[in-house]
């Protein structure tokens, strides 16, 4: 597989720049590439040919990204196991995805009952990067997503995906080279970790990555600063935080600053582009299901954005994807008409782990353009415009109907938002007592009076869509993958 | 201002935004010392402090905040 070589290749090319910096430590690619052969070398001794996924506990050390391209090289795939998810959800990922040997770098191992390859102090061996052969049809990670029933969803992507993937990145023309500094903001648990250490090693260039204890979006604003980090891949949540400090904040030494995982407000972006003088922004979408992401806009600074309910376009396909936009019979709507988007190509995984169920829910098959084509029902709601610009409406499900009306929450958001001026706000729908769907809003802010907001409102929309009910939270909550956790919001109301 | 002052108002917020007072204040004071103090409840705790001295602080000051003595002399800088 060409893309396995492309790591080999690259680390051997630029053996004295910099890989990493995990911590206040520099690692190059020549000792990035021996811990990458140590590991390699205990994974041939120490586990039978047959396993193909190994679990890998998502530390924050070279040891554990080492592990990821040591598992290549020998043609395996990981599965992340964050070490503080609860146990008995990890537990269920490792039985489910048939793992039986685990990396951890941990000082002592964290699954005591499974058999693990300690990665931490192993013995130097002769460098070995020359992969075995291995197809595209060969598994690379599997990860977890949540189910709506409690059990977690594998989603397993192949070679063939993550070249499809990273083919299709290279395409955007947003490049990396060895002199840029790179930003890994992401829990190896969230795919969007993949695309932010595997672009920059693919091209000598440094990943800088985040310790667990600190704090995030303070932590991230240092490294863009003090080393002038050029390339950056962050969920909008980061800018939430961040915006109370965007005046301190100057970084021209950026020059790609990407978003992706939640809607990107248009506003919000404008307010970053003045701390980013030189950088293109660009906003992508796409689930894990389709690798990574799949669709890109880029922000124009100096013109006209394309927008609805204040959030910025997801753009158009990438180079190896195909988007339609369906009704509920799979029929392609009308341009300008809503629907649900479903991707198609290179990228898209071959299914739910052993989950026959749900693939029958998800995935369908669809003569497109006189092929026929394997499709995936993302539940997101879209519509396209003239110029086949994707504009993303809000999850089919967050389409709530009161009283009968369809109402798109996020129409609800930007509407308050508008008139508190720089507040997040979240619409959630939640069953009352009596089993009907109300409208509630939760507001990050300490509490005021929210008389004036109503009015304001029901200036603007109708009556079914004003709010009934209005909570406040200091911080909204995050999900493990750094997005609000509307669940929880949900959970304020019932 | 007095050091026990901001430290006993510390106290406070930090009670109030975690609801509970399983703590004790001292220099060598760190987050992960203290039930709930998270990521999370660290930027609520911030805002709070902010509000509490009536003092703003810069973005890179947070990252210098490594334990409770360096939270309580920077309020002391500004307050």
């Amino acid at each position: 597989m060409n893309l396995i070589v492309d790591i080999q290749q690259s680390i051997e090319k630029h053996h004295d720049h910099n890989a990493f910096y995990i911590g206040q430590e520099y690692y190059t690619y020549k000792e990035f590439g021996q811990v990458v052969s140590d590991i390699r070398k205990a994974i041939q001794v120490s586990s039978k040919k047959e396993e193909i996924t190994f679990g890998l506990i998502t530390n924050d050390d070279i040891q554990t990204y080492a592990s990821i391209i040591a598992l290549w090289m020998e043609g395996r795939a990981y599965v992340p196991l964050n070490p503080e998810f609860p146990e008995s959800r990890n537990q269920m990922v490792i039985q489910q995805a048939d793992i039986i040997t685990i990396l951890d770098s941990s000082k002592e191992q964290v699954f005591e009952e499974h058999h693990t390859i300690l990665t931490k102090n192993l013995e130097n061996s002769e460098i070995d990067l020359t992969p075995v052969t291995v197809s595209e049809e060969g598994l690379v990670y599997i990860f977890f997503t949540s189910g709506t029933t409690g059990t977690p969803k594998g989603v397993p992507i192949n070679f063939g995906n993550l070249s499809g993937f990273m083919d299709a990145f290279w395409a955007l023309d947003y490049p990396i080279t060895s002199d840029d500094r790179c930003l890994q903001m992401f829990e190896l648990t969230f795919d969007l970790s993949v695309v932010s250490y595997l672009a920059p090693m693919l091209k000598g260039a440094c990943i800088y990555t985040i310790p667990k204890d600190e704090i995030k979006y303070s932590y991230i604003f240092e490294l863009m600063e003090d080393h002038k980090l050029t390339f950056s891949l962050m969920v909008p949540s980061i800018l939430h935080y961040l915006r109370p400090y965007f005046d301190e904040i100057d970084c021209p030494a950026m020059k790609y600053s990407m978003f992706c995982g939640e809607a990107l407000p248009l506003d919000v972006t404008e307010e970053w582009s003045k701390c980013l003088p030189n950088a293109t922004i660009a906003n992508v979408y796409g689930p894990t299901e389709c690798t990574i992401y799949c669709t890109d806009y880029t922000y124009n600074r100096e013109g006209e954005n394309k927008t609805h309910n204040g959030v910025l376009t997801i753009g158009k396909d990438m180079k190896n994807t195909t988007t339609i936009i369906v009704d509920e019979d799979n029929n392609e709507v009308a341009i300008g008409e809503s629907g649900e988007l479903c991707l198609s190509g290179a990228q898209l995984t071959t299914g739910y782990w052993k989950n026959k169920e749900k693939n029958k829910a998800v995935f369908f098959h669809k003569e497109y353009q006189g092929k026929n084509t394997r499709f995936y029902r993302t539940g997101d709601l879209c519509s396209r415009d003239e110029e086949g610009d994707i504009l993303y409406l809000g999850r089919v499900d967050f389409q709530a109907k009161i009283q009968g009306f369809r109402v798109e929450l996020s129409e609800i958001e930007f509407h308050a938002k508008a008139a508190l001026d720089k507040i997040n706000v979240v619409a959630i729908a939640f069953t009352n007592s009596i089993h009907n769907t109300e409208i509630g809003v939760v507001i990050e802010s300490e509490d005021f009076n929210t008389q004036e907001l109503v009015d304001y409102m029901k200036t603007k929309l109708p009556a079914y869509m004003i709010p009934t009910q209005m909570k406040f939270i200091q911080s909204f909550p995050l999900n493990t993958n750094g997005k609000i956790d509307r669940n929880k919001l949900t959970a304020m109301f019932s | 201002m007095e050091i026990d002052t901001i430290k006993e108002r510390v106290g406070e917020v930090l009670a109030s935004i975690l609801e509970h007072n399983n703590f004790e204040i001292h220099d060598e004071l760190t987050a992960k010392d203290v039930d709930g103090w998270d990521s999370l409840s660290h930027m609520m705790i911030i805002t709070k402090i902010e509000e509490e001295f009536g003092i703003r602080f810069k973005l890179r000051e947070l990252n210098k905040l490594k334990n409770m003595g360096s939270l309580v002399s920077l309020i002391q800088t500004k307050a």
